[in-house]
């Protein structure tokens, strides 16, 4: 059985029967209806590994006139990436939403992500997508907006504005591309190119749309007051992948077209933001005085490197690009993993220390280890220390840069994992302090502390088990031979 | 004024942009209308707009549809923060209750007929759902209550409905062992019939859900009974 239209249909299902459910049974029954998601997100990975591409005509109608699923192993990966990042949300949420008056709202909510990012990661149609960055956009600013209280409304307004902005130079882009083509089937992009001088502004329009979503520098102006200010399983889903799925559409996008014709300055220009966005996300992250703003930071910086991508495997040799795409895999699978964790034990170290504050956390370490654990653990990738996935992505990312002779990317490697371990350590540093000051901290529910935990130290098991996932992510992919 | 200088200069490099791909437009290669009309009497409608929305592409229309309850449910969510005031919707104009009380069949009458129009000419569920919408608007603004949308859980089931039958029709494809929303074609026209009914329900009382959680003025006393009316 096809396991693809499954993927989108049970999550859709699961949020209309969560939404008609009272507020007490939608907590168990969202967690039951992951573990079963869940399952068939890993099926359809065995499947594309046992297979290789799998397809799914939807309507039963070809490429051109209908939409067609597709699942390739970078598919497979982010929708058991996908699966693995929202269960440990969602186990966490379970604890710390009860009670509060949010859970009404984030479950249904929850349920509607998950289906609109399975649906972004399947999909092989350039307006079936937009629908798709619609429906995940307008989620996630709701799930900002749930607090309700003043900040979280008007960092949702500001979300809301760029999101909308970015759906609209994308659609701008899609339109036009409609109108020069007569196709929106991105495997027909690929037979065209772009020749024209239209497709080449379509392209353009497309991608400032997808980067303002992706909050690359300096268009990150949204994502750390909406990050920072939101639930904390809300940040997290929002760090780990929302961000990740304008990514994904623009990297498919410049993988479709065929990377030889692409114009080299667009790629330059991406690299250049996403080298600014590492040294100013890094260094306003250690800025910051508030925990999960300067997580929040993190995200913008983490960014950058992913945005490294681009000019690496435009018009560079072979060998050079397959490490490009092997690293920003990694990289990407490594940052959702630790940001998620991240997250998770930031919120859980601030509910145990009542406060927002860095300066607040001092003397905790003593008190509550185990959340300061998960936070130092998933730091350790965040930085690019060994061993973890975050030290492989880079190194692989390095070996990539040398291989190009693009030595520019060099020193923002560097930097970025100096400051990014700053402000790492500036947090540990807080908590060891030895104050007089108290000895009374609350103590968060163990399944909130071991969510964190698990998801940080997948991103540091994966610098064990690397070439797993990179292998899998090969399968049907643009460099399915190299490496 | 530098902000807005800055965003006046970007609206006109996009437009200059904008303007200069059009002019180079090429005529397009692909000949979809000419693919559509080939293979629309597949579909069970007669009407290539319809054909497009609830066969070829009919994904992309039940992920719209999902986007609207999205947008409700967040509405919902919201309403719950916010404040709660007096209901100052209602206007006492009885010229208003007068033309309503006419308007009301006629406008069923067109919500019908749009819909019921869909298959075989201009029309179909969003556009017969609006005009219902409309119509609830229009009452609402007359003061008539709306006491049966009190109940939170017909409210809900009514939201989801459009968007529950048309991601069971699709499941009972894939489950038949075709593609999902593949529909027979024995039934086609039906199940597109069957799935708009229930599409213009869910939009009209979702559009009119919108207006009815909009958050009420600031001024005037608190009624502590309007809040968690949502609630269960």
């Amino acid at each position: 059985m096809n396991p693809l239209p499954w993927l989108v249909v049970l999550p859709l299902m699961t949020a209309l029967v969560i939404f008609l459910l009272p507020t007490r049974w939608r907590a168990p029954g969202s967690l039951l209806a992951a573990v079963f998601l869940s399952l068939i997100s890993i099926y359809t990975l065995v499947e594309v590994i046992r297979l290789g591409i799998l397809v799914h005509a939807l309507a039963g109608y070809a490429a051109p006139l209908g939409i067609r699923l597709r699942a390739d192993g970078f598919t497979a990966v982010m929708a058991v990436l996908t699966a693995l990042v929202t269960m440990f949300c969602a186990v966490q949420a379970a604890a710390y939403l009860r009670g509060k008056p949010e859970e009404e709202g984030f479950w249904p909510l929850l349920w509607f992500m998950w289906a609109a990012l399975n649906s972004i990661w399947l999909s092989t149609d350039l307006f079936n997508l937009y629908v798709g960055v619609e429906l995940l956009g307008l989620t996630a600013v709701g799930l900002v907006a749930l607090s309700g209280n003043a900040q979280s409304l008007a960092a949702a307004m500001r979300y809301l504005l760029a999101a909308l902005l970015g759906s609209l130079s994308y659609l701008i882009g899609v339109a036009l591309i409609y109108g020069e083509l007569g196709s929106l089937a991105l495997s027909d992009l690929a037979l065209h190119g772009i020749g024209l001088p239209t497709v080449l502004i379509a392209l353009v329009m497309m991608t400032f749309g997808l980067v303002l979503k992706t909050a690359l520098f300096p268009l990150h102006g949204w994502l750390p007051p909406a990050h920072g200010g939101a639930l904390t399983p809300v940040s997290a889903l929002l760090s780990a992948l929302v961000i990740k799925a304008s990514l994904y559409i623009l990297m498919r996008l410049w993988m479709t077209l065929d990377v030889a014709v692409l114009p080299v300055y667009l790629a330059w220009i991406l690299g250049l933001m996403g080298s600014g966005a590492v040294l100013w996300g890094g260094w306003m992250a250690l800025r910051q005085n508030r925990l999960k703003h300067l997580v929040a930071y993190s995200t913008v910086a983490q960014v950058g490197y992913l945005f490294l991508f681009f000019p690496l495997v435009t018009g560079t040799a072979a060998t050079a690009a397959v490490l490009a795409w092997d690293a920003t895999m990694l990289m990407l699978i490594s940052h959702a993993l630790a940001k998620a964790g991240m997250f998770l034990a930031a919120g859980n170290l601030v509910f145990a220390i009542g406060s927002p504050r860095i300066a607040d956390l001092a003397g905790v370490c003593r008190f509550r280890p185990f959340s300061l654990l998960s936070f130092g653990v998933a730091g350790v990738s965040l930085a690019g220390l060994p061993p973890s996935g975050g030290f492989n992505a880079k190194w692989l990312l390095l070996q990539s840069t040398l291989a190009s002779g693009q030595w520019v990317w060099l020193p923002v490697l560097f930097i970025g994992g100096l400051l990014s371990a700053a402000y790492v350590i500036k947090v540990l540093g807080h908590s060891f302090i030895e104050g007089p000051l108290r000895d009374h901290f609350r103590t968060p529910p163990l399944t909130q502390e071991f969510s964190a935990f698990i998801l940080a130290s997948a991103s540091l098991v994966l610098g064990f088990v690397s070439q797993v996932p990179l292998t899998w992510l090969r399968i049907g992919g643009p460099f399915a031979g190299g490496g | 004024m530098i902000r807005l200088l800055a965003a006046l200069f970007a609206c006109l490099t996009v437009s200059v942009v904008l303007v200069v791909a059009i002019i180079n437009r090429s005529l397009p290669e692909g000949n979809l209308p000419a693919q559509v009309a080939e293979r629309l009497p597949e579909t069970g409608v007669s009407h290539a707009v319809t054909a497009v929305l609830l066969d070829f592409r009919s994904y992309d229309t039940l992920l719209e549809v999902a986007v609207l309850l999205v947008a409700v449910v967040v509405a919902m969510a919201l309403r719950e923060a916010q404040p709660d005031g007096p209901d100052r919707m209602g206007l006492a104009n009885p010229l208003l209750r007068a033309v309503v009380s006419w308007l009301l069949p006629l406008m069923l009458l067109v919500a019908a007929y749009l819909l019921w129009a869909g298959s075989s000419m201009p029309g179909g569920a969003f556009q017969a759902g609006a005009v219902l919408a409309a119509a609830g608007v229009l009452l609402r603004l007359a003061g008539v209550g709306f006491n049966w949308m009190e109940h939170p859980m017909r409210l809900r089931v009514v939201l989801a409905a459009g968007l529950a039958v048309f991601v069971a029709v699709g499941t009972g494809c894939l489950i038949a062992g075709r593609a999902f929303l593949d529909y027979p074609p024995k039934f086609a026209g039906s199940l597109i019939l069957f799935i708009e009914c229930a599409v213009t329900l869910s939009i009209a009382l979702a559009l009119v859900s919108l207006l009815q959680l909009a958050p009420p003025q600031e001024d005037g006393p608190l009624l502590p009974e309007r809040r968690r009316r949502f609630r269960k």
